[in-house]
């Protein structure tokens, strides 16, 4: 079978090479912590809302938090426009949820729902690093914890941004909650009365407001109790 | 062109001049022609009684199946085509699966018979590259099922793609004696125990034949479903 000769490879004349961008990314991250602690008969969520890119402040006051329905809210950090858009989606996903059902999603179906959404963009993910909050369905606290892909743990409090490994391991600390998962079963819920959980919650803030530097301006808090939602908020420095 | 009266019978998507779908009126009919189902709910879940026609003593009548079930909360009693009943029956075992893979919970009752009722509903359509369905389905069913939030409930559709909700219901062939059996002798505050004996006694009243374990079936969803053994049958009959 007679093949085609190959066309000669044109080899650019030197200095007349191709010129190619650097490098382009279609992901930024911009920065931004978010925490959650369920207790017995709370949740509370809470983000910062600064927005930044490199060392630039795009703005002080973005929201990072979803609120679906009075027992169920969805947190992300990572990049904006990917938790903008995972959010507007989980949104119009829990309306339709509504007239099909006649009945808000609950935390954990919500839970389950995140997690699939982010595994079907499992080859271009979401850049969000998400917590899925509220109270399950007895009414106890419920967070759930996720990687970018979609895999997801109950835990009794969790973080995720770029102040988590500041703010982790003094949740750790202070509430050492096992997982849910470990044999024998052990208490996950923190045991804090709400009030003194919400100030763990602001001190931990404050602290890693100290040292990153994409956490900082304010901090967004929720409490999510069988009465529906109460906020507050913590102001943060804004160097 | 003018179609005579006679000729409104024949298309799904025509209506008659009186605004009556006569196809979809005649698939209702044809229930009438199927074995008796019947369903009676309680607090403590739903149970659901049926007859099996086993015409010869050489049929097996473990084949013969009216009850099936679709989720483990959830199973149907059919009267009319049970064949048709089978894309149905599909249909609601991909939805309940879909939605405990998307959501993580069991789907809801009434959810789940909406969806059926799409499905019985899309008779006369040209799908986009296959075949649509030339026909309504000639089967009505008995849903039956938990719900996580409300408990035992109980669905009727037709071949219309109507649904309502019941207390107890018949279909089939004796359904009209049936119903009104059930009407006299339902109470709110029954027993699961009571409307077993409730459903098989009324099932008896309109059968031909001597109720055995052979020729019914019992199942119930209390909350999980469940399909009567023949000696859970017989325990039953020997209830009545």
């Amino acid at each position: 079978m007679a093949t085609a000769l190959p066309v000669r490879a044109q080899v650019p004349a030197a200095g007349q090479a191709t010129k190619q961008h650097a490098s382009w990314s279609p992901y930024d991250d911009n920065g931004g912590t978010v925490v959650a602690v369920a207790g017995d008969d709370y949740c509370i969520v809470a983000a910062s809302t600064r927005m930044s890119t490199g060392y630039s402040i795009l703005t002080r006051n973005k929201s990072k938090i979803l609120r679906l329905n009075p027992k169920c809210v969805v947190a992300s950090a990572g990049m904006q426009a990917d938790m903008e858009t995972l959010h507007k989606m989980l949104h119009s996903r829990h309306v339709t949820y509504q007239f099909n059902h006649r009945r808000p999603m609950s935390c954990p179906a919500t839970a389950q729902l995140l997690s699939n959404t982010l595994y079907y963009k499992r080859f271009f993910p979401y850049y969000t690093f998400n917590l899925c909050a509220g109270l399950d369905d007895e009414g106890r606290g419920a967070v759930y914890t996720y990687d970018a892909i979609g895999s997801y743990e109950r835990v009794g409090y969790g973080c995720q941004g770029s102040g988590k490994e500041l703010i982790q391991p003094v949740l750790d600390n202070q509430l050492k909650a096992a997982s849910p998962l470990v044999l024998p079963q052990q208490q996950w819920l923190s045991s804090l009365p709400l009030e003194q959980a919400v100030d763990l919650v602001k001190g931990a803030f404050v602290s890693a407001g100290e040292r990153d530097i994409y956490t900082g301006d304010d901090v967004e808090i929720l409490i999510i109790t069988k009465d529906g939602i109460r906020t507050d908020s913590l102001q943060l420095k804004r160097d | 062109m003018f179609l005579t009266r006679s000729e409104y019978d024949r298309g799904v998507n025509t209506f008659s001049p009186e605004g009556r779908l006569f196809q979809v009126e005649y698939a209702i009919e044809a229930i009438k022609l199927g074995s008796t189902a019947i369903a009676v709910r309680t607090d403590e879940g739903v149970v659901m009684a049926v007859e099996k026609r086993v015409t010869s003593p050489l049929l097996e009548p473990s084949s013969i199946e009216k009850v099936a079930e679709i989720d483990d909360h959830i199973g149907v009693a059919m009267s009319g085509l049970t064949a048709d009943a089978r894309t149905l029956i599909d249909h609601g075992r991909v939805e309940t699966q879909q939605h405990r893979f998307t959501y993580n919970e069991p789907m809801p009752l009434e959810s789940l018979t909406q969806s059926l009722c799409d499905l019985a509903l899309r008779f006369g359509e040209d799908e986009e590259g296959e075949v649509g369905m030339s026909r309504p389905f000639g089967v009505a069913l008995l849903v039956a099922g938990w719900d996580a939030e409300g408990g035992p409930v109980l669905f009727h559709t037709d071949p219309s793609g109507t649904y309502v909700q019941y207390e107890a219901k018949a279909i089939g062939s004796g359904s009209e004696g049936a119903q009104t059996a059930l009407q006299e002798s339902y109470r709110k505050d029954m027993t699961l125990k009571e409307a077993e004996v409730l459903a098989l006694s009324t099932l008896k009243q309109v059968m031909e034949e001597k109720v055995t374990a052979t020729n019914v079936d019992i199942a119930r969803v209390a909350p999980k479903w469940h399909l009567y053994s023949p000696t859970e049958v017989e325990e039953v009959i020997a209830r009545l």
